[in-house]
């Protein structure tokens, strides 16, 4: 019972809510659909649903330090075994290798990742007065030594998932670690430092493809300039729409129009919950109307106040986040909580902002709303090792560290 | 504080918390622009990319006759349609390969095969997808029944009603009436307010297209949701069209009808008016032609059926026809002679023949009527005596008296056709033959002959203003005021023609025109000759008011290649009189 007292129920509340908001809205996206198959979508979620909080009912009442201890490396390691074995033998899907049996182990890794993090930074330094220099514990963890360390574990998966290739997953994996990295402070001098730099070059491969593609440009140039750039050319499309929504609307910037379309012509309150138009008769292109584009569903359909509401119940879950990780007196606690929020929050902000052209296009699913059994079941674990942070807050049970 | 708990400070906590809070409310600030200040861009983008605009015609009105007889109505037409969207595939060849597929199903079961073709599926799939197919046009009943009692093994198909002009009388009045064809509707101002016109009824002659405007609806307009392919998810109606007034006419299809029996077979025309108001009672042209024949649309073949017919079915003769009027004219020569110093009581010497110079003109009575008077001359329809009368009154008095009675200007009849005809002077002559006015050409035209032409309408309304006095424009619309003028002759003058005309009837050249009437007649034969050498033809006429004494019909009938006016035409004439007045009584018939 004492562990029900620190048991966060906003943040539970907000993720059943979620989960029946994104079941209505995989609904509405799935009987769009021509393809019978998809009209069921909804109760596939349900189910997963279900499953998923029996997984996280079982993470929140397990003490996840425990759990760090003896599963971060052995889960890690497992996940890369699954990556590489999804550039093997893997399904291919819309062009990308993402597909193992029935799952995604990109998502799986995520999770993983933070945890494997976690463990590693937010495990308090040995001082053990045994040993004359500090143990794998040690404070080197702090310093250039423990940047590399991380480096090499976050590394290894990005590189992997990149090659499927999901550049937008692995684009959530660096917030989310940088942000652990950063509150952990790790060689933070040179994280701000890489920070500034992966700003400023990004900045710079927008100011590339504008110089590039902006009216006028002669042929040559634009070659000459592309040729700079470190991307692919459905992602230099993809930057060029977002620098240029209103050019191609026919052709590359189709999708992000008729996202657009989708969402403005909600209005304030929406058209009412299965009645999106834009939806309904396909102009919203229909492979990722219930993944990447859930969005433009659902605001369609509900409009401002419900695009609001649905703004309100991220925060209902993201800021008792942050605020597990405060009443934490663990730092792997503090880095698990941090790490699963802005992971999560990483996946609502770029998939919210990539459809009212705030960013440009990325394929990434909307947790909870999008369809997505791994992805769901993923967060959901995330999320139950958030609530176990909680629940686990005071019982210092596993007590090695000698004060010195 | 140690190191254990200083690995996440509790400000990291709360910047994360800052920037999320953050992150939402950027975002939230960029739906608010998105669907509030841009919300109706959107949704007139969402509109316009989604839904398509029809225009939809009203239902056309009839066109009655004075008597409350329909003339021209409409009828439901019913259609089996094709939803494309029921047939949907992945590439649009394979989808106009499915509608293929499936017509060819249908069409055991419908009974005849669609008169669709593989590139006609594939028009309407480029062109206008959203609207329905048309894969059987204005079905029978039969066909309906065999395609209702299947429609559930027919998914994509479905009966479609629209109203289709339909001619109840049919070849009657059919010049008159016209008839109508559908147009694959253009947007008259040229706006773009509509995605799609369905074909419209438009009239194409007649009174079909005169009163186009009149009779047409207003038309209405239906919105098509139309998905991301272009095919029709949902309809509705935003303007329900309405339905045009129908158009009552003067026409009384008893007298029409009586009048094209009497034309039957032969190649002329008969106008029938009202010398009081000027409604046209009947207006034929044989042959005629069968108004229905040219709905929904005229074909190709039949119209060069009827276009390459020597006998030009499609002329309108009453109105659009110029005859040289022959005899029927020389009223009109007395009346100028009358007016300008020439006595009525004054003899010629008729013997056979005018001679001005080294033309000689023959009379019809081969070795001359003797001494005539103008009552008689009238009566016999001399030809010398007219030609001596306009030769002393000379050609302007002839001409002025010919365009008073609204010759060689139109009529002013509400109806497309209305020839004007020719009233030859001097101008004239140099402007289209290059050549002077020769003293020769008077006599000629003197007596209806030359280059004169008239129509039957003018003729009969020549008729009818000298029954009244008045010369009246003819009217079809019952509506239309009365519009009438003064003719510039004096009442003696008229007394005169009238005397001789009435003459005429009463043993004169056009005794079998009023035999047998009820009420007496007056009227005036012609035979006009047309062509040189072989092609040497006469056309029969007779024009005729009655009552003599207060005329409420005047007529005019032209009989192509007839024999004379007196024998082809007057008998024919007395027919459509006596269905309109009725026979003299039999006791009244012999005592004469």
């Amino acid at each position: 019972m004492k562990r029900l007292r620190h048991f966060n129920w906003l943040m539970f509340a907000a993720m059943i809510a979620l989960i029946a908001v994104g079941t209505a809205a995989i609904w509405s996206a799935g009987s769009a659909r021509s393809e019978t198959v998809f009209h069921g979508m909804w109760i596939n979620n349900l189910v997963t649903a279900a499953f998923g909080l029996a997984v996280y009912l079982v993470l929140s009442f397990t003490d996840y330090r425990k759990l760090l201890d003896c599963f971060a490396v052995p889960s890690y390691a497992v996940s890369i075994a699954l990556l590489a074995a999804v550039l093997i033998f893997g399904d291919t899907v819309y062009g990308g290798k993402r597909w193992l049996w029935f799952f995604q182990p990109s998502e799986i890794s995520k999770i993983c990742l933070i945890m494997l993090v976690s463990w590693l930074f937010g495990t308090p330094v040995d001082y053990s007065p045994v040993k004359k220099t500090a143990g794998f514990f040690g404070a080197w963890r702090f310093t250039f030594r423990g940047f590399a360390l991380a480096a090499a574990v976050i590394g290894v998966p990005a590189l992997l998932i990149l090659a499927e290739p999901d550049l937008g997953t692995t684009l959530t994996l660096v917030p989310a670690t940088v942000v652990m990295l950063l509150v952990a402070r790790v060689w933070r001098r040179g994280l701000v430092a890489m920070a500034l730099a992966g700003a400023v070059g990004a900045a710079a491969v927008l100011g590339a493809v504008y110089e590039a593609e902006k009216p006028g440009v002669p042929p040559q140039r634009r070659e000459s300039i592309l040729k700079l750039v470190p991307l692919k050319p459905h992602q230099i499309r993809r930057v060029r729409v977002f620098l240029f929504p209103e050019e191609d609307l026919q052709g590359a910037g189709y999708n992000l129009r008729q996202a657009k379309i989708s969402i403005g012509s909600g209005g304030f309150s929406g058209k009412g919950l299965g009645k999106g138009e834009t939806n309904h008769l396909k102009y919203l292109p229909q492979a990722i109307s219930m993944n990447d584009f859930i969005f433009c569903v659902y605001a369609e359909e509900m409009g401002f106040v419900g695009s609001l509401a649905l703004l309100v119940l991220f925060g209902c879950l993201l800021v008792p986040g942050c605020y597990v990780a405060f009443v934490s007196t663990d730092g792997r606690g503090r880095l698990l909580a941090l790490g699963v929020s802005t992971l999560v929050f990483a996946h609502v902000y770029i998939n919210i902002a990539m459809s009212i052209g705030l960013v440009p296009i990325t394929g990434l699913p909307l947790p909870f709303i999008s369809s997505g059994r791994t992805f769901l079941m993923t967060v959901m674990a995330g999320l139950g090792l958030v609530q176990s942070v909680s629940v686990h807050r005071e019982e210092k049970q596993n007590e090695p560290v000698r004060m010195v | 504080m140690n190191r254990d708990e200083s690995i996440v400070s509790d400000f990291a906590c709360w910047a994360v918390a800052a920037v999320f809070v953050f992150g939402l409310a950027v975002l939230a600030v960029r739906l608010k622009e998105v669907q509030i200040e841009d919300a109706a861009d959107y949704g007139y983008a969402n509109v316009r990319q989604s839904v398509r605009r029809v225009q939809t015609d009203g239902d056309r009105g009839r066109i009655i006759d004075r008597n409350g007889v329909v003339l021209a109505d409409n009828r439901r037409s019913i259609s089996i349609v094709c939803n494309a969207a029921f047939f949907q595939k992945r590439t649009w060849e394979a989808t106009a390969a499915a509608i293929c597929a499936a017509l060819s199903n249908a069409a055991e079961t419908v009974g005849a095969p669609s008169p669709l073709t593989v590139r006609d599926i594939r028009r309407h799939i480029n062109q206008s997808l959203a609207m329905p197919l048309v894969a059987w046009r204005d079905i029978g009943d039969e066909r309906l029944a065999r395609f209702c009692e299947n429609e559930r093994e027919l998914p994509g198909f479905s009966v479609l009603e629209s109203e289709e002009r339909f001619y109840p009388q049919g070849s009657l009045a059919a010049h008159l009436i016209g008839y109508v064809g559908r147009d694959r509707g253009e947007s008259e101002a040229g706006d773009e307010k509509f995605n799609f016109y369905l074909p419209e009824m438009r009239g194409r002659s007649g009174l079909e297209i005169y009163y186009d405007s009149f009779l047409r609806g207003v038309s209405g307009e239906r919105k098509v949701l139309v998905d991301a392919r272009g095919f029709a998810m949902r309809e509705w109606t935003v303007v329900e069209p309405k339905r045009g007034p129908d158009l009552r006419i003067s026409l009384d299809s008893r007298i029409q009808r009586c009048a094209e029996e009497q034309l039957r077979g032969m190649k002329g025309a008969c106008a029938v008016v009202d010398p009081r108001n000027g409604d046209v009672l009947a207006l034929v042209s044989s042959p005629g032609f069968d108004p229905n024949e040219f709905v929904p649309r005229l074909s190709y073949k039949l119209y060069s059926r009827y276009a390459g017919d020597p006998a030009k079915p499609l002329l309108n003769r009453a109105s659009g026809g110029a005859y040289a009027p022959g005899s029927t004219f020389k009223p009109i020569t007395a009346l100028a002679g009358l007016e300008n110093g020439f006595s009525a009581g004054e003899r010629y010497y008729c013997n056979g023949a005018f001679i001005l110079g080294a033309m000689h003109l023959r009379c019809a009575s081969r070795w001359g009527h003797g001494p005539l008077d103008m009552r008689h001359a009238l009566r016999e329809s001399c030809n010398p005596y007219f030609c001596n009368l306009a030769v002393t009154v000379g050609s302007n008095a002839v001409i002025r008296a010919a365009r008073a009675f609204g010759l060689g200007c139109k009529t002013g009849i509400d109806l497309g056709v209305d020839m004007a005809g020719t009233v030859p002077d001097g101008s004239w002559k140099m402007r289209m033959y290059g050549e002077r006015w020769y003293p020769g050409d008077l006599p000629q035209m003197a007596i209806g002959q030359g280059m004169l032409l008239a129509s039957p309408l003018q003729m009969a309304l020549v008729a009818g203003a000298i029954g009244t006095g008045r010369l009246v424009v003819p009217r079809l619309k019952l509506d239309i005021g009365v519009r009438s003028e003064r003719l510039p002759f004096s009442g003696r003058s008229l007394d005169v023609v009238r005397e001789g005309m009435r003459m005429v009837v009463d043993g004169g050249t056009g005794r079998r025109g009023g035999e047998g009437i009820a009420v007496a007649v007056s009227g005036k034969t012609g035979t006009a000759e047309v062509g040189r050498g072989e092609n040497r033809r006469k056309n029969a006429w007779f024009i005729a008011y009655a009552p003599s004494e207060n005329p409420t019909a005047a007529v005019a009938m032209v009989v192509e290649n007839g024999q004379s006016g007196g024998v082809t035409a007057a008998p024919r004439v007395r027919n459509v009189l006596a269905a309109m007045f009725g026979e003299k009584e039999a006791a009244e018939d012999g005592r004469r």
